[in-house]
């Protein structure tokens, strides 16, 4: 639920994708949480290509409360509807508001930290202020706030997710790039008379992908974490779309009668977020500040 | 009570519930019986706890909309007149009333040996200190508009109340008993009562922690049958399944659910659920004024294109009834009585090519999203049914805020509400549906034959020539199409089973705490 | 003394931090207005459509709505260095009061989860790092995952509906209990709480001592006393916890400013009014010096518990102040 213990804490390092793909192979714990996540994510597009076994929303009152079978694999709700396309969709959802958001954040928050930190001087100050203000700021009230402000559609829940995240980017990839700057080459190249900009974005920024990398991971969990809570208070995806916050909380009056209809979007929810921490926590330890890890 | 009903404030993790279901396990009442006539009789005695999902957000009465607030007081202030348990009026803090032969003066006769809850005396004095100050602007009470044609109140005695009136008013008995309505003692001030209510009711005010509790007395001084309870606890449980946990668990003995999922889930051999129709009505609001809706035949495209059945059994699983603009039961207008009572496309399709627009039109829809369960619902199968004829209704779903202020500012083409409901007809339709109403530019329908009716309806003393009159204006507005009305739902009140004697009411008033009591 | 706290940054730092509660006023501010609806509407809904121009311009006046914004920020700016957090219609209360009533709550809730926390997350967090890789590690590892995977209302509603159902157990049912008048029944009524809330919190706290042990275990003076024959538990009570303190700490400090302010779902399905509850009603209610002044008391306790981390890393650990 809180951010801090998702900082990502590891080596400034440039990555390449095939270096990548060993970090994502070569671990079990990795493996694992990109099998998980590769299942969910495929599920994911299908439900949002419309792939699925039933149709999410078509309410079919006579077929209302059926226990899991062939025709309906996790049962059905409270309406009749299919709650294994529900759950599809809702994972769907879910993804997609989580992958935006993040990408948000990470631009946003990744510019902002290598502004502050390649310029110091006011810039710094600026961002440095917006950052702890956005910090102090009680974090699901700030995106309850801001998702009662715009009218909801799941783009803007993510939106208020991305401004909740961003200063974590921020405080991130500043301090790297602080000893970046004083490099040699970095030195080097701002003395040969190549641009500012162009020198943090050649030879700066390619030296914390490590740091951004590791960090997307772990928001994509968090995210996720974030918009199921936030649509468990109502504040989430607008209905109809399902979501798997709302859809855990539309299903606790009924656990009793049909659990099916709490245990399955509850269940891959965990698993989802579980797959992005393993995810998270390999590529965690494959750049870890100390070389160690790598189990 | 309260029109412009509302559920908000509940919280927002009650107002997700989408969810509506149809049966139920648990033991389910016909209305208002009360409980099982077997049981032995209820003792005097006992502390009953009520679960709540939030604080009532006034205690001033005179300004009390919220669902929780206007019930909870409507146990502590009287009222001129009050309703019984089938709506009918009956004398309250008035013992009995004469109408002049003009209908221009009203003469209330008070009841002597009433106090207020802090020992002082009842007199017309301070009958006259509330009913001005209810008029006064300044006071900003939300009933003032039902004093609109008070033009005086005076005070020949102290037992004796005389209002003089612009024009006959049959409609002022029933909108008397409301608690906005309620009388005040004439030394009170509004921020004194903010903390400590001070009225004449069957329960006195005992103590408050915000957000957590609310506790009523009994108050032995009542003027009428004493209550049997010792206290009533209001305990604010903001989660509806944690109320009904609480009640599984005997920490709280009656409960009331608008969703009937919610009651479903109830299930105990120790509770029994009541289910009760309510005067409220769920409605798609149109606004004649703007755009295709200004043409009539628009409008009743809009209403032959729906099946109003489909609506009730797909937003709300089958839980209400087909209605008519009137809901009160002595009123009640015939839901088929109308344009297409039953879905006609092809009727639809030709009312569309009467008003030029055979390709349809969009209809610019607002609704509220957790005000209550079925809203959501309800637009998204209005949207398919009006899509097979080409009306293109478009909807998001807004906060209550948002949805508030587009709702006065009338900023909607079409609205998809719930709407509270009186007992008596002009009280609830004379302030949408006059050219001078005070909601009318909302209602967004006026008509100089339906000006004409409602003042018929209000010179009117004989009860089947009113019910004629309003018979008139129910079908003059679905003649119209002013607004499709949908459906009616039910409230469950889910209590354990030795709490005897409570009955419900159609307006959800929780009045009868004061004949309810524990059994042995 | 003073120059001590000068180059500390002491001085530097509690300037930020006056900056940033600043901040998070004007945030808060802003924000409140940009939400559609005021406290007429919220409190009166639709029937707010009925009044008359008087009658909405009495109501204005009434809830302070009728000055000009500016006025309405600095009023209560001023009003809150004077000590006067502002009034709630609803509760017919200072918010003073108000937050004295649910701070303490949210307080004791957020010790009672961070003590859970550590209690689950240290022993697990040893018993991982006593031997890496094993099955002992792969629990405490598994512990950990779902900690962090669990959403703290997944578990919340699963425990109450089935306890209550099941078995009859929902001490939250009953009125709540503060400590100093009912020990016993308030406890009773945080075990369930701050066990779901302790449960996510000892996920980051097994993780950092985890490391924190594996770490200073491969450090020089511990390889040292192992080999001076110093048995293995005392080596690792007495010099591996007490060198992991400082991460153990620090990441308890933020965890437990986190825990001010982030309870709102717990506290709602478990019916315990502390603070989150009070500002998610006030936003509903649109009671605006409600929310101000409780957010603005949330971000002062959060950058206070910051501050005396800081401060505490700071004299526990000398090598930070070079920095």
């Amino acid at each position: 639920m809180t951010t801090t213990d998702q900082i990502a804490d590891v080596a400034p390092t440039r990555v390449s994708a095939r270096g990548l793909l060993r970090a994502l192979t070569r671990s079990r714990v990795t493996l694992a949480g990109l099998v998980i996540t590769g299942v969910l994510t495929i599920v994911a597009v299908l439900a949002l290509l419309g792939a699925l076994p039933h149709d999410p929303l078509v309410q079919d009152p006579p077929n209302r409360l059926l226990a899991p079978s062939a025709e309906y694999w996790f049962g059905t709700d409270q309406f009749g509807r299919d709650v294994f396309s529900r759950v599809a969709a809702g994972v769907g959802n879910s993804a997609r508001i989580a992958a935006v958001a993040v990408a948000i954040a990470a631009v946003i928050g990744t510019a902002a930290g290598l502004v502050a930190g390649f310029y110091r001087g006011f810039s710094d100050t600026a961002i440095g202020g917006v950052t702890n203000i956005l910090f102090a700021f009680p974090p699901l009230l700030l995106a309850l706030a801001l998702a009662s402000v715009f009218q909801r559609t799941w783009f803007t829940v993510a939106v208020a997710i991305a401004i909740v995240y961003t200063p974590i980017f921020v405080r991130v990839t500043r301090g790297p790039v602080l000893s970046l700057r004083e490099i040699d080459y970095v030195r080097a190249a701002v003395s040969t008379g190549q641009s500012r900009p162009a020198v943090m974005l050649k030879h700066v920024l390619p030296n914390i992908t490590s740091i951004i990398i590791v960090q997307v991971t772990l928001s994509l969990s968090w995210a996720v974490l974030t918009e199921a809570s936030l649509s468990f208070l109502g504040l989430g995806t607008p209905p109809p779309a399902p979501s798997l916050g709302s859809m855990i909380f539309e299903a606790r009056t009924l656990v009793t009668v049909a659990p099916w209809t709490m245990l399955a979007p509850g269940l891959v929810v965990v698993a989802l977020i579980a797959g992005l921490n393993l995810l998270g926590d390999g590529l965690r330890d494959r750049y870890d500040r100390r070389g160690r890890g790598a189990r | 009570m309260s029109n412009g009903l509302r559920m908000t404030a509940i919280g927002a993790v009650v107002a997700m519930s989408l969810a509506l279901a149809a049966c139920s396990d648990a033991p389910r009442d016909e209305a208002g019986s009360g409980g099982d006539a077997g049981a032995s009789e209820a003792q005097p005695g006992g502390d009953l706890v009520i679960g709540v999902t939030s604080d009532p957000d006034t205690l001033f009465p005179w300004r009390a909309t919220q669902f929780q607030a206007v019930h909870l007081l409507g146990n502590v202030y009287g009222t001129l007149t009050e309703l019984d348990e089938n709506l009918e009026v009956v004398p309250g803090l008035a013992e009995s009333w004469e109408v002049s032969p003009d209908g221009l003066t009203v003469t209330f006769q008070l009841r002597e040996d009433v106090t207020f809850a802090d020992g002082s005396a009842f007199d017309s004095e301070d009958v006259v200190f509330s009913l001005e100050s209810i008029r006064d602007e300044a006071t900003a009470a939300v009933a003032a508009s039902t004093l609109a044609r008070v033009t005086a109140v005076a005070a020949p005695d102290p037992s004796t109340v005389e209002l003089t009136l612009s024009t006959p008013d049959s409609g002022l008995f029933a909108n008397l008993a409301t608690v906005n309505l309620a009388i005040l003692s004439s030394d009170d001030t509004e921020e004194a009562l903010n903390t400590q209510p001070n009225g004449t009711g069957p329960f006195t005010f005992e103590a408050r922690v915000p957000n957590q509790s609310v506790t009523l007395a009994r108050n032995d001084a009542y003027w009428g049958e004493p209550a049997l309870l010792d206290t009533v606890e209001f305990r604010v449980i903001p989660d509806e399944s944690s109320i009904v946990s609480a009640m599984q668990s005997g920490n709280v003995q009656m409960a009331v659910f608008d969703d009937p999922l919610v009651a479903d889930t109830a299930t105990s051999p120790d509770l029994t659920v009541t289910e009760t129709p309510q005067l409220s009505y769920h409605v798609l609001q149109l606004n004649a004024r703007r755009g295709p809706l200004a043409d009539v035949n628009a409008r009743l495209a809009i209403q032959c294109a729906i099946d109003r059945q489909q609506v009730l059994d797909t937003a709300a699983l089958g839980e209400g009834e087909v209605t008519g603009p009137i809901t009160s039961p002595a009123y009640k207008s015939d839901p088929d009585a109308r344009p297409c009572p039953t879905r006609d496309l092809d009727r639809a399709r030709e009312y569309l090519a009467e008003a030029g627009l055979p390709d349809g039109f969009a209809l610019d829809t607002i609704v509220s999203q957790g005000e209550y369960a079925t809203s959501v619902n309800e637009a998204q199968n209005l949207q398919a049914q009006l899509a097979e004829v080409g009306i293109e209704l478009t909807f998001t779903p807004l906060e209550s805020g948002a949805y508030v202020d587009r709702w006065i500012a009338a900023d909607f083409d079409a609205a998809v509400a719930l709407n509270g409901g009186r007992p008596e007809p002009d009280g609830m339709y004379g302030r949408y549906f006059t050219s001078d109403g005070n909601l009318n530019q909302v209602a967004g329908y006026s008509s100089p034959e339906l000006d004409e009716l409602f003042a018929q309806g209000l010179q009117a003393t004989d009860e089947d020539e009113r019910k004629e009159i309003y018979d008139q204006v129910a079908r003059h507005l679905e003649d119209n199409a002013a607004w499709v009305w949908l459906f009616t739902s039910y409230t469950y009140t889910v209590t354990t089973n030795t709490l005897q004697g409570f009955v419900p009411m159609a307006n959800g008033s929780l009045q009868y705490l004061r004949t309810a009591g524990f059994t042995g | 003394m003073l120059d001590t706290l000068v180059h500390n940054g002491v001085v530097r730092r509690v300037a930020q931090s006056v900056f940033t509660l600043f901040g998070v006023a004007v945030v808060v501010f802003v924000v409140l207005r940009a939400i559609p609806g005021d406290q007429i509407t919220a409190n009166l809904g639709t029937e707010a459509a009925a009044l008359t121009p008087d009658q909405r311009a009495a109501l204005e006046s009434y809830y302070g709505l009728d000055q000009p914004l500016l006025t309405q920020f600095f009023g209560w700016l001023g009003n809150i260095l004077t000590g006067n957090l502002g009034f709630s219609a609803r509760a017919q209360t200072s918010v003073a009061d108000l937050t004295l009533q649910a701070l303490p709550v949210t307080f004791e809730l957020a010790v009672l989860s961070i003590l859970l926390a550590l209690v689950i997350g240290i022993p697990l967090g040893m018993l991982s790092a006593s031997r890496p890789n094993s099955a002992r590690d792969a629990t405490g590892q598994v512990v950990g995952l779902a900690g962090l995977s669990v959403p703290a209302f997944l578990l919340a509603t699963t425990l109450t509906s089935v306890l209550a159902s099941r078995f009859g157990f929902n001490p939250n049912g009953e009125p709540f209990a503060r400590f100093f008048d009912d020990p016993l029944l308030n406890l009773q009524q945080m075990l369930l709480p701050s066990l779901v809330l302790g449960f996510g919190v000892a996920a980051p706290i097994l993780r950092t001592t985890r490391t924190a042990v594996l770490e200073v275990a491969s450090d020089d003076f511990v390889r040292t006393a192992r080999a001076k024959g110093v048995p293995a538990r005392r080596l690792q009570i007495r010099h591996v916890l007490r060198n992991a303190l400082v991460p153990i700490a620090t990441m308890t400090g933020l965890q437990f400013g986190y825990l001010l302010g982030g309870a709102v779902v717990v506290e709602q399905i478990f019916s315990i009014p502390g603070i989150g509850r009070q500002v998610l009603l006030g936003i509903q209610q649109n009671e605006y010096a409600l929310v101000q002044s409780t957010v603005l008391v949330i971000a002062l306790a959060f950058v206070l518990v910051n501050l005396l981390t800081d401060l505490l890393y700071r004299i526990i650990d000398p090598r930070v102040r070079a920095a």
